[in-house]
């Protein structure tokens, strides 16, 4: 290990308490996405919805969506629609909205048959009108002029959060946290779909079900990291493991050994979405880097493409000395340095992004 | 995980009556919270109803086991290994899950063998196309019966057929046309053998017994880079996507690895913490650039200039290596100025010839005491273009630059005439024509130069462009230049489409049993038909009657003794979609559609070239069939299992042909028809053989060994040295890859280079550090081409040459450019549900938002993209990273999603680069010459110009 790295070393007693679990959890599942790997392709999209939510009235939720920066995204403007908590004491919910039908979009059904099979000759297009949003509808678009515009994407599911407004936000109290793992569920039995979660959730990351009447969101692959599949193996979720790049780590956050723990607590390098609104988030991103500016005669600047400002009303301040650590230590092994981090960041084996079956109680 | 709390044995409370009464109790609150009503708490609501109290929801919540609902989904019956077929590289092994007799989802296999542990996991490989294709195995699109048309092609009226009646129908038509002698009017259409080789050659197989025509489809793709076979002397090789991380400086120059090469994007991505410089060379700020270190945007089109630019700055300040240039390339190879022709042997008197094959094919350079010497390894020093025997090491030091005398003919070597080509390529001029920086596109020549491993991942948006082989020309010189070839973590990666087959021979002994091929460059024989003779310029259609005429480039059916060529009449297309995909769109449905007495299109979905089909058959999905899958992107082999039976009355490609074999059989027998001597080849059509032909062993002799489609694989594997190597005992089965994928065992003599236990695929070390000539004229990378045609038109060495604009720039301002998207394969997927609601549900144009403003275009108008060849309509969207001049129209949506039928590819005439159509030397053209997917006329787009406008803008 670096020097550089034993200086966040403070001692696992230390860090245990400064964890910051949730009371009565035992442990917090936790993941960190690397949006320098992020291409886009929505691979974890495809399998979240394909193994969760292909159901009737399930159509047009996507627990686990991608979106790209800067953008409304999806829902649209679920940034501005409120939630979570006035304060970080967690005692005063922020009033929310909740989102129109439109502001998803529709599951589109389309006339294949009608086309193919029944001699129609009008185009292959969305039944019931034209579309005007979507939850990718601003794929690629973000902000910025060319040469100098700047997008990137952004995977989001629940976050599971230490403290979850959600949770708080339900009447029947038909949200709860997990004890053992600290994952936040929609109880589909006591549920009756009042959608106070859905307001009172500021990512927008429970959506209700009109056929079903209640409301559901992201398991965080529940059965899948139980081992309660026919093979009785351990998986992590889906939309880690079908990942094409691996940019996920799933686990706990409190596994010291585990690299969760390290790019969060030790490397300050995974960031929580929006920390301001006081949910305290289980899921972190590595912040995004981009090539710098032009100028007009075409020559490259030392100028930040992604405005710094952006991050931080993403990540919150601490985004600065993120990607200042990151960039460090990339100069470090582009010097033919060694650096834990950047191994940590590298896939060389898939096994160590993912380590589920580190405690006997969870 | 443990079972948590003790709630599970308490009653489930959804039974209970007094569940149903609170029920209708709270839909009255519940109606309330919807208008956004806030405020209700937990603890009142619990109260009010009687619901059990939940004391603390966290951490301690104890109605839990109808968490049983999600377990229970998580539930299967089997498993099967699969993958897709779908000419993408990916070649990724999915499990698929089977469920209630139904295919549920997919996931990766995850489970290739890793075979250097300091490179990122090779798994999973994947993307969300693989991740939803079970949608294609129950989708509205599936084929489930044969079909034949009631209405007109493209109507989309049909009626079902039995299969019997489908194949008399087909097999009378087919021995019709052989008994009349047009067997080479008879085409078959299908590309890419690697993603599926079986179903390659069932149609395939068939074709060679019946004498038809084989088409080639990397050229017609426009996916061949020229440049390559000229400058290289063979068609393509790449690393294996995993050697990217072993590189120090990447340069992804036109090629869009985020969007195109999913699986392989990690290493990338990766390779950014790993201290390796990661450069983009895109127009726009692509979806790639997003996640490089440097990006610049070079115009449209002006590509070799920038690499000319940087060329010159490396020649200029001496970063070139020097060694590697003197042995390795034409640099020291003498021209000369009289005819521009190579100095050879035949031309002096200061080398004896009499050792040589042919003097005149070994070319001369000066030593550093100015004695002439024979190149060695030249091709007049070989006995054929490929040859071990020989080496290019050299015994002595050539001159790099001269420019003298010898025996009276004036000469300069090749590198004194480049280096007066890159001398146009000033930093000012660099800026002028690309728009990249003075200081900048030359400092990353330098740093590409000065590292240690420095390697191009090139692609598709620099290679459909009419000047395509100039582009490649020059973008490889930069390579050669400095050295960076021929090692891990170096060299010039074209990725685009899976155009190679690793287990090559095994393959070419099933789908070419008689070994005499028909084969044609779809280019020329698309556009020869749909009447490009009659619509190009002069210049271009002479130079393609010099071709046929000289014999270079072949086209079927062949002129008869008449003088006459008759019209093709009968094409099968699978695992294509040729109508949808070809260039020159709206002459291929008008002239060349109407000459098809017959066509028959074999497809598990109904895309456009099976709606517009006489005879649709129902074939078996990807994961209802047995095959292989390989490409180039990786050095594994795994296979296609069956997950279900093929659905409704599908079944396999194999079968098909098989039974289609039958059917021809049976009728010739029944008619009487006699074997048929082939006109252009010594041997006999028997069509009252043809099935005893298709499914006999034709190596070992057994008959009806090759009944189904696995023993087809296995015949593959059996037969293929890079899985059951002639030299050792390790031998690849499909039972092994059944198991888990499995790495090649050894490279066959169509790569360039071995594998290498623990390394990643690097090609060309049998010349680079093997020293075994280059397969060449001169027996070394050359970047002087002595062809008469390319003397003619000034392209000897690479230069850059404007784009030639098929359309005028006033009045169609805007450059067309189709890229390939995130969300097909080619045309599969783009009619796909799940993928269509992840962007807008119909065809988009991105464009620059100052474009759009100026033309009053809002993002999500219809707008109309035209120009004087076709028009679309479309959907636009504003793309703020995309360069102004340019409409981006990713390409392959189906002809059905466009209102008036038209697509993608109506706005792009028939055009094509005669310097394609030579053959290399004239006369013999062991360096050039035909070869489907190895060397022929590519299939060219970029030059399309046009203009956009909102549709009913003046409401």
């Amino acid at each position: 290990m670096s020097s550089d790295a034993n200086a966040y070393d403070a001692g696992s007693g230390e860090d245990q308490q400064r964890l910051d679990l949730a009371d009565g959890i035992d442990h917090q599942v936790a993941m960190v996405m690397d949006l320098n790997q992020c291409v886009g392709c929505q691979t974890c999209s495809i399998a979240c919805k394909t193994l969760w939510t292909s159901g009737s009235g399930q159509e047009y939720m996507y627990w686990n969506n991608v979106e790209t920066k800067p953008g409304e995204g999806y829902p649209r403007g679920w940034e501005e629609s409120g939630g979570g908590w006035k304060s970080d004491a967690n005692d005063e919910r922020e009033p929310g909205e909740i989102p129109s039908k439109e502001d998803y979009g529709d599951a589109w059904e389309f006339n294949h048959s009608e086309i193919m099979y029944e001699g129609d000759d009008t185009p292959l297009r969305p039944k019931g009108g034209d579309p005007e949003y979507g939850p990718n509808w601003e794929e690629d678009q973000g902000a910025g002029e060319y040469p100098n515009s700047y997008y990137f994407y952004l995977p989001r599911i629940c976050n599971h959060c230490t403290h979850p407004s959600c949770v708080e936000a339900c009447p029947r109290s038909a949200l709860y946290k997990r004890e053992e793992d600290g994952i936040v569920l929609v109880d589909q039995e006591r549920c009756r779909g009042y959608r106070y979660c859905v307001e009172g959730c500021p990512y927008k990351k429970v959506y209700y079900n009109e056929v079903k009447k209640t409301s559901e969101k992201c398991i965080f692959c529940y059965p899948r990291i139980e081992g309660e599949g026919p093979d009785g193996e351990v998986k992590p979720t889906a939309c880690a493991s079908e990942c094409p790049p691996q940019l996920r780590y799933v686990g706990f956050l409190d596994d010291q050994q585990g690299p969760i723990y390290k790019l969060v607590e030790r490397y300050g390098v995974a960031l929580p979405l929006h920390p301001e609104y006081q949910t305290q988030p289980n899921v972190y991103y590595i912040p995004p880097f981009a090539p710098p500016q032009q100028d007009t005669e075409g020559e490259t600047l030392e100028v930040d493409r992604i405005p710094p400002e952006y991050l931080e009303e993403l990540f919150g301040e601490e985004v600065h000395d993120a990607l200042e650590t990151i960039q460090r230590e990339r100069e470090k092994v582009e010097r033919g340095g060694s650096s834990e981090l950047m191994d940590i960041l590298t896939t060389v084996n898939n096994e160590d992004q993912y380590r589920l079956e580190v405690f006997d109680d969870a | 995980m443990s079972e948590s709390t003790d709630s599970r044995d308490e009653p489930n409370r959804a039974q209970s009556d007094a569940d149903v009464a609170r029920r209708d109790f709270l839909k009255g609150a519940g109606m309330a919270t919807v208008l956004g009503v806030t405020g209700l708490g937990a603890a009142d609501d619990g109260a009010m109803d009687g619901l059990k109290v939940v004391d603390d929801p966290i951490g301690n919540y104890p109605y839990r086991e109808w968490e049983d609902l999600y377990r229970e989904q998580w539930d299967w019956d089997s498993i099967s290994r699969s993958t897709h077929s779908v000419n993408c590289t990916g070649s990724c092994s999915w499990d698929v899950y089977v469920k209630n007799g139904q295919v549920w989802r997919e996931e990766q296999a995850a489970d290739y063998p890793e075979f250097d542990e300091d490179l990122p996991d090779p798994n999973p490989r994947g993307c969300n196309k693989g991740a939803c294709y079970t949608d294609y195995v129950n989708a509205d699109q599936r084929v489930l019966h044969p079909l034949k048309r009631t209405g007109e092609r493209g109507e989309g009226k049909w009626k079902q057929i039995s299969w019997d009646e489908a194949l008399t129908e087909i097999a009378e038509h087919v021995v019709d046309e052989v008994e009349a002698g047009r067997y080479d009017a008879i085409s078959g259409f299908t590309p890419i053998p690697a993603m599926s080789p079986v179903s390659f050659a069932s149609g395939s197989r068939l074709i060679n017994l019946l004498g038809g025509v084989s088409h080639s489809f990397y050229d017609w793709y426009s996916d061949l880079p020229p440049g390559q076979p000229i400058t290289w002397g063979h068609q393509t090789d790449n690393a294996e996507s995993a050697d990217w991380y072993n590189s120090d400086y990447i340069i992804a120059w036109g090629s869009n690895i985020n969007v195109t090469r999913i699986p392989d994007a990690k290493y990338f991505l990766e390779a950014g913490y790993n201290g390796t410089k990661r450069v983009g060379v895109f127009s726009d700020y692509s979806q790639t650039a997003i996640h490089t270190d440097e990006w610049i945007g070079p115009d449209p089109g002006t590509d070799p200039a920038l690499a000319l630019g940087m060329a010159r700055t490396i020649v200029d300040e001496g970063l070139y290596d020097e060694a590697h240039l003197k042995e390795q390339s034409d640099m020291p190879l003498l021209t000369r100025e009289d005819t521009g022709k190579f100095l050879t042997v035949a031309d002096v008197d200061a080398i004896d010839g009499s050792g040589f094959e042919e003097p005149a094919k070994v070319q001369v350079m000066l030593d550093d005491a100015g004695t002439l010497r024979a190149a060695p390894g030249a091709l007049g020093d070989r006995e054929a273009k490929y040859d071990d025997s020989k080496s290019i090491e050299l015994p002595f030091d050539p001159q790099l630059d001269v420019d003298r005398e010898v025996e009276g003919i004036p000469v300069r070597s090749v590198w004194n005439r480049l280096n007066e080509e890159l001398a146009n390529y000033t930093p000012e001029y660099v800026y002028e024509e690309t728009g990249v920086g003075e200081e900048t596109h030359q400092r990353i020549a330098r740093e590409f130069a000065k590292a240690d491993r420095g390697k191009i991942i090139h692609g598709k948006g620099i290679n459909d462009w009419y000047h395509n082989d100039l582009g490649n020309r020059a973008i490889q010189l930069l390579v050669t230049l400095t050295g960076h070839i021929g090692r891990q973590g170096t060299g010039l990666d074209h990725y685009v489409g899976q155009e190679k087959i690793w287990t090559v021979h095994g393959w070419k002994k099933l789908t070419f049993p008689t070994g005499k091929v028909r084969g044609v460059p779809t280019t020329l024989w698309t556009y020869y038909h749909a009447g490009i003779m009659d619509n190009a310029d002069q210049e271009t259609v002479d130079r393609i009657e010099e071709s046929l005429e000289k014999g270079w480039m072949p086209l079927y059916p062949e002129e008869r003794d008449d003088g006459t060529r008759p019209d093709p009449s009968t094409m099968f297309v699978w695992r294509g979609n040729y109508f949808n995909q070809a260039k020159g769109n709206i002459a291929v449905e008008e002239t060349l559609w109407p000459k098809l007495d017959l066509v028959v299109d074999i497809n598990f979905r109904m895309d456009s070239t099976a709606l517009y089909s006489d005879i649709v058959l129902p074939s078996a999905s990807h994961y209802e069939k047995h095959d292989l899958s390989m490409t180039d992107m990786h050095s594994y082999v795994h296979p296609f299992t069956p997950a279900v039976e093929p659905l409704g009355e599908s079944k396999t490609d194999w079968e098909i042909f098989r039974l289609l074999a039958k059917k021809i059989q049976e009728v010739a027998t029944e008619r009487g028809v006699g074997p048929i001597q082939d006109r252009k080849f010594d041997r006999e059509i028997d069509l009252q053989s043809i099935y005893d032909d298709y499914v006999r062993d034709w190596l070992s002799g057994e008959e009806g060994a090759l009944e189904d489609d696995r023993a087809a694989a296995e015949f593959i594997l059996e037969h293929s040295e890079e899985s059951n190597p002639s030299d050792s005992d390790e031998q690849i089965t499909f039972a092994d890859i059944e198991d888990q994928p499995q790495r090649f065992e050894a490279a066959g003599d169509h790569w360039t280079s071995d594998i290498e236990d623990g390394e990643a695929y690097t090609p060309w070390k049998d010349f680079v550090q093997d020293k075994e000539p280059w397969p060449t004229l001169t027996g070394r990378q050359q970047y002087y081409i002595d062809h008469d045609w390319f003397l003619d038109l000034g392209e000897e060495l690479p230069t850059h040459k404007s784009a030639v604009d098929e359309q005028d720039s006033t009045d169609y301002p805007l450059r067309y450019n189709t890229p390939h998207g995130r969300w097909s394969i080619h045309s599969t997927w783009r009619d796909n549900t799940h993928m269509l609601r992840l962007q807008r549900g119909e065809p988009v144009v991105y464009l620059n938002p100052d474009d759009a403003e100026r033309r009053g275009i809002d993002d999500g108008d219809t707008v109309k993209v035209y120009n004087d060849v076709g028009e679309i309509e479309v959907s636009a969207k504003i793309y703020p990273s995309g360069e102004e001049g340019t409409a981006r129209h990713y390409f392959a949506w189906e002809k059905f999603q466009y209102p008036d039928r038209n697509n993608f590819n109506s706005l792009v005439p028939m055009y094509m680069k005669p310097t394609q159509l030579v053959q290399y030397p004239e006369d013999s053209g062991e360096h050039l010459h035909f070869f489907p997917n190895f060397w022929g006329p590519t299939g060219v787009n970029s030059d399309v110009r046009v203009e956009i406008e909102k549709v009913g803008g003046d409401e």
